[in-house]
Order: C-alpha cells, then sequence, then structure tokens
C-alpha cells in the first residue's frame, strides 16, 4: 500500500537517501533499520513531506504522495512520531489529539463554524485514544506535565488520532529501557490490529525482530538487505555493515 | 494624591490599547517566530480609510470602525503575502527587514493620497464625563477600556475552547508537530496575522477616536507602542503584553503630568532599558512556553 520507487535525497553531495524502493504491504509490521546515518530518518520525512526528494516517488494506495504537503499527507493516511517526542505542552492532553483529530478536516468548504465549534475534546473517540493509552485520567493536564513515557503513549495516540492509514515509529523506544521494549512490542501490536499499518524505524533489535513481519535494512542511503527478520539476520551484508567488519566497511564505502 | 490617582486612571485606559497593540504583536510573533515591523502601518492604513469614510460621506462611528478594520486587516493580509508567507523558514530577519521597507511604503503610500499634516477623525460625541468622586474619567478612555477587556475575553475564549484556537497554539508550540497533526500551517499563519490586524485596528480606531485628529506618524507610532509594551510585558506571552501595555500606560500618564511631554519620551525609553536589564525576560516573567527560550535563541 505504501510504496517508495528510486526514491533519493541528496544534500549537497553527501547521498542521504540513494535509490531506495519498497513496498509495505496493507496491515503489517515493517522494520526499517540500519546503523546511524544510513538514511533511516531522512527516509522517514521523504515519506511525511519534510524533504522533497530529489528524485523518485512516495504513492499510498496508487495516490501520488510526492507533491503533496505534509499536512496534506496527514489527511491521506500518514502519522508519524517523532525520535524527540514533540508534542504541545501547552495544550492539555485531550486538545493534543483533538487538534490532531480534527486537522485535516480545514479544507472543507465553510470551515470557520467548524473551526470555532468548542468542547470537541469530550468525543466518544477521543475518550476511546485515551483509554487506549491508558492516558484518561490525565486528560486534562497540560501535556508538559506527563511523565516521558506518558508523553510517548500521548505522542503514538495523537498520530493515531488523525486516524491513519499508516503510522511511521521514528524509534519509539529511544530513552526506554528493556521492560518498557516489551510493552511497547505489544502497544504496536495493538495499534497493527486497530487496522494501521506500521513502519516501524528502531535501534533496539531485539523489539524491531520480535514483532516485525519484514525487514529492510539502510546502509549509506542504499537498501541492502529485504525479507523476513530470520533472512536479514542471516544476510552478511547486513552483519558486515552491523559489525563492523573492515574490509566489508571499505567495499561498502567505495561501492 | 489625587493628581497620582487621576493619572493611573487615564494611564490605565491608554495602557489598555497599548495592550492591544501590543497582544497584536505578540500573536504575529508566537506564531511566526518574527516581528512584524509593517504592523503599525497597516492599522496607519484602515485608520485613513476609517478617516476618508467620514470626510468624504460623513459616515458615523459604526461605519468608520468597519471601514478601519478592514483597511488594516486587507492591509495586513498584503504584509503577510509579501514579507511571511513569501519569505519561508529560519529567515527570520529577511521577514523582518522587509516588513521594514514595506512600513515605509504603506506609510508613503498614505501620506500621498492624504497630504495634510493632519485629518479630522469622528470622535464619541455626546457622552458625558464621568465623575467618580474627586476624580474624573473621559466617557472615551471607559471605552476604550471597556472594548479591551471585551476584546482581551474574546481572544482567551479564541484561544482555549475553539479549534482554531488549538491550532494557532500549537504552531507556536510546534510547528513541526503541527504539520505532522495536519494543521494547515499557511492558512492558520495567515488567519493570525489578520486576527492580529483586527486586534490592532481596533486599537488604532479607539486611539484616533479619542484623539479626533490623526497623522501619518500614527503608524510608527503604533508600532512603537506595540514593540515597546511587548517588551517590557516579556516577549511572546500573552499576559505580558497586557501587563506591559498597562504599565506603560501609567508611566506614561505619570511622566506627562510631573515632567511634560518631553519628559514622557525620554521616561518610556528609560523605561524600556530598565525593563530589558532587571527584567530581561519581561514583566510575566517565565510564566509561558517555548515562545520565550526561542525568542531567546533567535534575537
Amino acid at each position: 500500500m505504501l510504496t517508495l520507487e528510486n526514491l533519493s535525497k541528496h544534500f549537497g553531495g553527501v547521498h542521504a537517501v540513494d535509490g531506495v524502493s519498497l513496498t509495505i504491504h496493507e496491515g503489517e509490521i515493517f522494520g526499517l533499520i540500519g546503523p546511524n546515518g544510513s538514511g533511516k530518518s531522512t527516509t522517514v520525512n521523504l515519506i511525511t513531506g519534510l524533504y522533497a526528494p530529489t528524485t523518485g516517488t512516495v504513492t499510498l494506495d496508487g495516490y501520488d504522495l510526492t507533491a503533496m504537503a505534509q499536512h496534506e499527507r496527514t489527511a491521506m493516511g500518514v502519522a508519524r512520531t517523532f525520535q524527540n517526542i514533540r508534542l504541545f505542552g501547552n495544550l492539555t492532553v485531550a486538545q493534543n489529539l483533538w487538534v490532531a483529530q480534527n486537522g485535516h478536516e480545514q479544507r472543507r468548504a465553510h470551515f470557520l463554524p467548524r473551526w470555532f465549534k468548542a468542547g470537541g475534546e469530550h468525543s466518544p473517540d477521543i475518550d476511546e485514544l485515551l483509554k487506549f493509552s491508558r492516558l484518561h485520567s490525565k486528560r486534562d493536564l497540560p501535556a508538559s506535565a506527563l511523565s516521558f513515557g506518558e508523553m510517548r503513549r500521548l505522542e503514538m495516540a495523537r498520530a493515531l488520532a488523525s486516524n491513519p492509514r499508516v503510522l511511521l515509529l521514528d524509534e519509539p523506544a529511544a530513552g526506554a529501557s528493556l521492560e518498557d521494549g516489551q510493552l511497547l512490542a505489544e502497544r504496536i501490536r495493538d495499534v497493527r490490529d486497530r487496522g494501521v499499518t506500521v513502519l516501524l524505524i528502531e535501534h533496539m533489535m531485539e523489539l524491531v525482530m520480535g514483532i516485525s513481519d519484514r525487514i529492510a535494512v539502510l546502509n549509506f542511503g542504499r537498501k541492502i538487505a529485504e525479507g523476513s527478520p530470520a533472512e536479514v539476520q542471516a544476510n552478511s551484508d547486513v552483519r558486515a555493515a552491523y559489525l563492523g567488519s573492515k574490509h566489508k566497511d571499505e567495499e561498502l564505502i567505495h561501492a | 494624591m489625587i493628581d497620582f490617582v487621576q493619572n493611573t486612571l487615564d494611564g490605565l485606559a491608554i495602557g489598555s490599547a497599548y495592550g492591544l497593540l501590543a497582544l497584536g504583536f505578540t500573536l504575529i510573533f508566537g506564531v511566526m517566530r518574527r516581528l512584524n515591523m509593517a504592523f503599525g502601518p497597516s492599522i496607519l492604513v484602515g485608520i485613513f480609510a476609517g478617516a476618508w469614510l467620514h470626510s468624504h460621506w460623513s459616515a458615523g462611528m459604526i461605519p468608520v470602525f468597519l471601514a478601519t478594520l478592514a483597511g488594516a486587516v486587507i492591509a495586513s493580509a498584503y504584509v503577510e503575502r509579501l514579507s511571511f508567507a513569501a519569505i519561508r523558514g529560519d529567515a527570520a530577519l529577511a521577514s523582518m527587514a522587509s516588513s521594514f521597507a514595506l512600513w515605509m511604503q504603506l506609510e508613503e503610500a498614505v501620506a500621498r493620497v492624504f497630504p495634510q499634516r493632519t485629518y479630522a477623525f469622528p470622535t464619541f460625541e455626546g457622552l458625558p464625563m464621568l465623575e467618580l468622586g474627586p476624580l474624573f474619567l473621559r466617557p472615551e478612555y471607559l471605552v476604550m477600556f471597556l472594548t479591551a477587556a471585551a476584546l482581551v475575553a474574546g481572544l482567551q475564549v479564541i484561544l482555549t475552547r475553539t479549534l482554531f484556537g488549538l491550532h494557532l497554539r500549537t504552531l507556536s508550540d510546534n510547528r513541526e508537530a503541527a504539520r505532522v497533526s495536519g494543521v494547515n500551517v499557511a492558512q492558520v499563519a495567515l488567519l493570525t496575522f489578520l486576527l492580529a490586524a483586527a486586534i490592532g485596528g481596533v486599537a488604532g480606531f479607539l486611539i484616533a477616536a479619542t484623539d479626533g485628529q490623526i497623522s501619518t506618524k500614527l503608524g510608527m507610532w503604533a508600532t512603537m507602542k506595540g514593540l515597546i509594551a511587548m517588551v517590557i510585558g516579556g516577549l511572546g506571552s500573552m499576559r505580558g503584553a497586557l501587563i506591559g501595555g498597562l504599565a506603560l500606560g501609567v508611566v506614561e500618564a505619570q511622566a506627562q503630568w510631573y515632567l511634560g511631554a518631553s519628559g514622557r519620551e525620554i521616561t518610556t525609553f528609560a523605561l524600556l532599558f530598565v525593563a530589558l536589564i532587571l527584567l530581561p525576560v519581561g514583566l510575566a516573567g517565565g510564566a509561558e512556553t517555548g515562545a520565550r527560550a526561542e525568542a531567546g535563541r533567535r534575537l
């Protein structure tokens, strides 16, 4: 459903992403891994539209997203979380969700009455999301008053509030302990069971290997492997990229 | 002592209009992270539109008010398109410099169309002077104060209770997160700009209707008063803008009474320096958001 075709992003002479093609199927958890600086975050930013690609296209369910602005892609069903959490700290927990739930409906005609509608943060959808994220008791607190773990849950809930087809999780386990990682794995499965396709960008190998249906590996902006967790783990290029065999590294740099 | 209280009362009324000007600046600054130097001159366009309607058609207060508002909003839309929407991203200084150019342009254009030094503006006629024991309150001042209070209350409702208000606040909180949450950042930014212009237009109308005459100096005057009040109150804080405006109004009224007109100007700028040195985060001190930290980094 989400297809990247020959996607590249060059910053001056740096080929941050270089000719990556990927197809993510409906309903799967797809892991995107790679060493630091391999182009994972740039790929996410190309999908969400922060960057315009140097070459290539991004399509969702056959619709070309490549020329769309970020908020338009959100309306099309692309949502994300950030590696460093980005919440609306001055808004309450429920308001964070309300904003995301209604962001993409501005384009309707007669948007003004809708915009001036008050109290929408008490809708049943938002209640359900708050319960799903175990944030119900905090709904009227400012988001900046939450604990780190709660902030992570709220950020994921906010992404879900925009009713996405595909959710991009950018290192959701960053700063979390191993036990938190276990809980996170369950949460990601729960998200998938709500009918949302998940693209997981992650460093924590146990997490990615444990829950991904398929995995792609990036190194120096190129895709070096794709397949099931077992296939990827057995791949010699991947081992070289991660374990840093000197010989292999040089080969990759010069490739 | 009576003089002092009387000055304070007058100062609070004028200060409430300053507070509105500062609020307009703050709204734009909070959402755009840049100063709109052409804010005052946009209001100037509105005031002269009102004055024109008054002198050519003998229009009453309500049409003049609406023309002032419309002129300020249209001029602001022009400024937003040219100096803000057209200059993207981190080029905050470019926006400020270009809004400065538009300031000159708008002021010059108004001066071309209205070559006299001053023009008449309709006043609130027939309202009785209010007496509170030994104190007097000009009815224009009461109108000014009450209108400002009503606007601030309305703005508070918009910012905390409506979807548009929340969208506006997401922009000052975290622009990137707003985008991926589906907020149409460009559209919300434009509407915020126009909202600020409308608030500034109301302030300009109240000030012009109190003085009864206007000149093209009003544009620069409004930018200066709004900026000073905003800085005294604390950059990026709504509450600070109001407190700063009221403080500026009271200090000016006292200085005018005790030191005369030139003493008033000197005192105003002295107040600005003292505020910057003693209270670099403003009177509302540290009460608000990332806007302040952001402001510190950018300026």
